[in-house]
């Protein structure tokens, strides 16, 4: 019920076998290293160890990487993937590959050697591909601009300096075009003619295109005179002919590069396809090298050794010692001793048995344990389970969930851990929705009574109706009578179970934190938290039995009364001890906290009642379109139960879902459980391609 | 005696009428950031349409009480039960508008960062309490689970004010689930404590629960 045991683990090793120590932790993936360079700032410390830094050799990991993260990136560009629905639906496990390397040298030279020979096939068409893209978007650019210079018929290859003159080509708006050239006129003193082309429009302007031409002196100022007039400057260079004539030969250029472009690309998705396995290995090598080499700046050193601090699982600490001194050849000395830090640094590795270890997922969501507090998922499970089918309660819904489970669990969960877990909890929710359907009778609500004619909850085999009498409980035999209540339908029996399982639910929390407390030395915290509500809880209990064992409610209520009153008393002392009077008089309010938490269990009677009849509702304009529309009215009908009964099962599952952890978050949780612990991290090589 | 049906028309006409103006506000405002987001990241547009739908269920709880008043049981319920049920829906479907605030706020949270999408949506499903528990009250009013003048006559008004009005808290709820997302997103392990103080609003929700309940076992009749 505790998170897992941690040992400290310390070792001194010889800086020759250190990589082979860090290789073999690595892979074993048992510890989780401590970052010492905050510790060395201290001065005693700082006597014994210097800071140790990345390894060298990690500079041409990451220079191999980048080559090969480009080519990667290469390949991705060229060819889209395609996944298939299939493919999301039933991935394939990734092929791995099977690697053995001893050193990061040997990694090195491989990953040296599969670049080398990538490079050379690939390097150049993709070059090229690169320089035909480049040269693309350049001729689309000049195509754009020389299609605005329709109009002026003369060679471009004229465009630009020539030996005394200047000639340039753009474009004005189309209201400023005499201006221009008066005011041009006086700043070249007259050294200067200006031709106009077609008027064009852009962004919704007419402009006019303009060739000008000077001499070379007055250029200057004509440019800085021109630039008052939005003139757009088209920088034609390399071109010959007229505009129409220019157009016609980039046209063509840009068919024998688009034609050039797909046949490398065909090459290069070939390459891609040969290589690509190969390449992300390669590169998961050089990344798991990189963590590696960058595990050196947790340690310190001095001049022949390293000294590492680590924490592990205290079940694994003699195989991690065996680890490290045989990797070390028995160069290394290994320390294993208790936490010597604070509770909140030591890490949280949580411990449960596999049938429930998905559900750990739903621990974390709210917040990890302390290192000494207790471990709540074994607590979460049966409660989620059963509020889940509670609020859900339908026989067809809860198959449909269970195959949708084990859809994700089975298929999906072999590449995805997550939903593997998540489809894990789902199957199990599922089969807890079928008992709970069976029990209220509700098969896609009541399409039997509403379609058939059949209404089940008249028959043995529905226990209870969540929307009224049904065969076991009706006014003439009600479940049971207290006082002046007696219980003759199903709401009122659920919502009865709902506040009795929350009672329960809440006991347990209670119970749970009050052994904590105590464990932890506080009993008067234990008692002012927990004990109180623990006393009301039982007593409340007791209340009830005696009514039923024929007391009269006057003494229920007496007993009930006294914890009601304790309860207050308590919690009024507990917040004057925090901060006087106003909290004393705050804390009264406790009360109502507490009646909160219980009558907030009764949204299982409501998301009961939602999901049964929002299916009848479903139901009934099913059944109306197929009765007062005629012919098409069955196909209408058909289509609105499918749609309805989709909607509902999807709004509901996820409603279930989220209230189900809601009763345990806010509820269940603010008994015991405060959270914040820091999760166990292995230092561990990731491997998604390679295995070894 | 005013005609059963016609009361039962008019509470069927306010729980689908207020729950959708509720429905439709929050997730007005949901859809707005939704739209931000998907601006951005066009891949978010299914996380958008699942926080968007969060706000939509309080309209859906008010359709299920009308279809209910309008076809089961226009004979079975009693007028005023009727009525009382499409106010107690109605006015505690007004909660959607907190949803949707909060929703929003979520769908910002975890199109910044995916691994906070189950905590956002705990938050972010809080303020639908309130909703839970207007239509709870109306079930319990059209089933007709008491048989006290509380549920049946003109008393069960009363019911269906206490626990409408009282769900209009799940606007405040919102807010404050807004800002305990926010603070979630920046330090995971504020979520026990936000959990904390968003919970409180629902405190008067539970107040007018209770009322409503004490309505209409008919305390005050006996």
């Amino acid at each position: 019920m505790k998170p897992v045991r941690m040992k400290k683990l310390k070792a001194v090793i010889l800086d020759e076998k250190i990589d082979n120590v860090v290789r073999n932790l690595h892979e074993e993936g048992i510890v989780e290293l401590c970052d010492l360079s905050e510790k060395l700032e201290d001065i005693e410390w700082k006597t014994l160890l210097s800071p140790s830094s990345s390894a060298d050799y990690v500079r041409n990991v990451t220079t191999l990487m980048i080559k090969a993260g480009r080519i990667l990136d290469m390949f991705s560009s060229v060819s889209q993937k395609e996944t298939s629905i299939k493919d999301i639906l039933n991935p394939k496990p990734v092929e791995k590959k099977k690697v053995s390397f001893n050193s990061y040298q040997e990694v090195i030279e491989y990953a040296e050697k599969v670049l080398n020979e990538i490079s050379k096939e690939v390097d150049e068409p993709a070059e090229r591909l690169s320089e035909l893209d480049n040269r693309k978007s350049k001729l689309l650019q000049l195509k754009d601009q020389i299609s605005y210079l329709k109009g002026l018929e003369f060679d471009l290859k004229y465009l630009g300096p020539g030996e005394y003159v200047f000639i340039g080509a753009g474009s004005v708006p189309k209201e400023r075009v005499d201006e221009l050239k008066t005011e041009l006129d006086k700043v070249a003193d007259g050294y200067i003619e200006v031709f106009t082309g077609n008027e064009f429009e852009k962004d919704k302007k007419i402009r006019v295109p303009i060739i000008f031409i000077t001499l070379k002196e007055k250029l200057e100022s004509v440019l800085s005179e021109i630039r008052k007039f939005e003139f757009e400057r088209y920088d034609i260079t390399d071109v010959e002919g007229t505009p129409s004539e220019a157009l016609s030969k980039i046209e063509s250029e840009l068919k024998a590069i688009e034609s050039e472009r797909n046949n490398l690309i065909e090459k290069l998705k070939a390459l891609a396809q040969k290589w690509e396995k190969e390449l992300l290995a390669v590169y998961e090598l050089l990344s798991i090298e990189k963590e590696r080499g960058d595990a050196y700046s947790q340690f310190g050193r001095t001049n022949r050794t390293y000294y590492m601090e680590a924490w592990v699982p205290a079940r694994d600490a003699e195989k991690a010692k065996k680890l490290i001194e045989n990797s070390a050849d028995g160069f290394a000395f290994v320390e294993i001793s208790e936490p010597d830090e604070p509770e909140e640094k030591i890490p949280v590795l949580l411990d449960n048995p596999k049938a429930i270890k998905p559900f750990e997922m739903l621990t974390e969501m709210y917040a990890l344990p302390k290192y000494n507090e207790v471990d709540p998922t074994l607590l979460l499970v049966p409660g989620f389970l059963l509020f889940y089918g509670i609020m859900l309660t339908d026989a067809v819904y809860g198959v449909l969930l269970t195959l949708a489970g084990l859809f994700m669990w089975k298929k999906i969960g072999k590449v995805n851990e997550g939903a593997s877990k998540l489809g894990y909890i789902l199957t199990l929710a599922g089969i807890s929705t079928i008992i709970m359907g069976i029990i209220t009778g509700g098969y896609l609500g009541d399409f039997l009574y509403e379609f058939l004619g059949f209404d089940i909850t008249k028959t043995p085999l529905a226990l209870v109706n969540p929307l009224g009498e049904s065969y076991y409980i009706n006014s003439n035999s009600p479940l049971f009578t207290l006082g002046s209540i007696s219980v003759t339908n199903g709401p009122m029996a659920i919502l009865v179970f709902s506040i009795f399982v929350g009672l329960i639910h809440l006991l347990i929390g209670l119970c749970v934190g009050f052994k904590e407390n105590i464990a932890r030395g506080n009993t008067g915290d234990a008692f002012i938290n927990q004990g109180v509500w623990i006393i009301l809880i039982l007593s409340i209990f007791v209340g009830i039995g005696l009514m039923f064992a024929g007391a009269s409610a006057t003494i229920a209520g007496g007993i009930i009364g006294v914890a009601v009153l304790l309860a207050i008393l308590a919690s009024m002392y507990k917040g004057y001890k925090s901060g006087g009077v106003m909290e004393a008089i705050l804390g009264a309010m406790d009360i109502t906290g507490f009646l909160g938490n219980v009558l907030s269990y009764a949204r299982l009677l409501a998301l009961c009642l939602a999901t049964g009849g929002l299916a009848m509702a479903v139901n009934i304009m099913a059944k109306l379109v197929g009765e007062s529309i005629p012919i098409i009215g069955i196909i209408l009908a058909i289509i609105v139960l499918l749609v309805g009964h989709i909607f509902n099962f999807v709004m509901n599952g996820l409603g279930s879902f989220i209230h189900s952890l809601r009763l345990h978050y806010v509820e269940f949780f603010s008994q015991f459980y405060e959270g914040g612990g820091k999760k166990f991290i292995p230092f561990k090589a990731n491997r998604e391609y390679t295995t070894t | 005696m005013v005609d059963p049906l016609i009361l039962g028309a008019i509470g069927a006409g306010l729980a689908v009428g207020i729950a959708g103006l509720g429905s439709g506000i929050g997730a007005g405002i949901t859809g707005a950031s939704g739209a931000g987001v998907v601006a951005e990241d066009p891949n978010k547009f299914g996380t958008a349409i699942v926080f968007q739908a969060l706000p939509q269920t309080q309209g859906l709880y008010g359709f299920l009480v009308a279809i209910l008043i309008l076809f089961v049981f226009k004979t079975t319920a009693t007028a005023w039960a009727m009525f009382a049920a499409g106010l107690a829906v109605g006015l505690a479907g007004l909660s959607a508008i907190g949803q949707g605030i909060a929703a929003s706020a979520g769908l910002g949270a975890v199109a910044e960062d995916n691994s906070i999408f189950g905590k956002a949506m705990v938050f972010s499903v809080l303020p639908e309490t309130q909703a839970i528990y207007g239509l709870l009250v109306a079930i319990l009013l059209l089933v007709g689970v008491f048989k006290s003048p509380g549920s049946t006559g003109v008393a069960a008004l009363g019911a269906g004010f206490a626990v409408g009005f009282a769900g209009l808290s799940g606007i405040g709820q919102g807010i404050t689930a807004a800002g305990a997302i926010g603070a979630t997103a920046r330090d995971p392990d504020a979520m026990g404590k936000g959990l904390v103080l968003a919970v409180m609003p629902e405190t008067f929700a539970i107040f007018g629960l209770l009322i409503a309940i004490l309505i209409m076992l008919g305390i005050m009749f006996s």
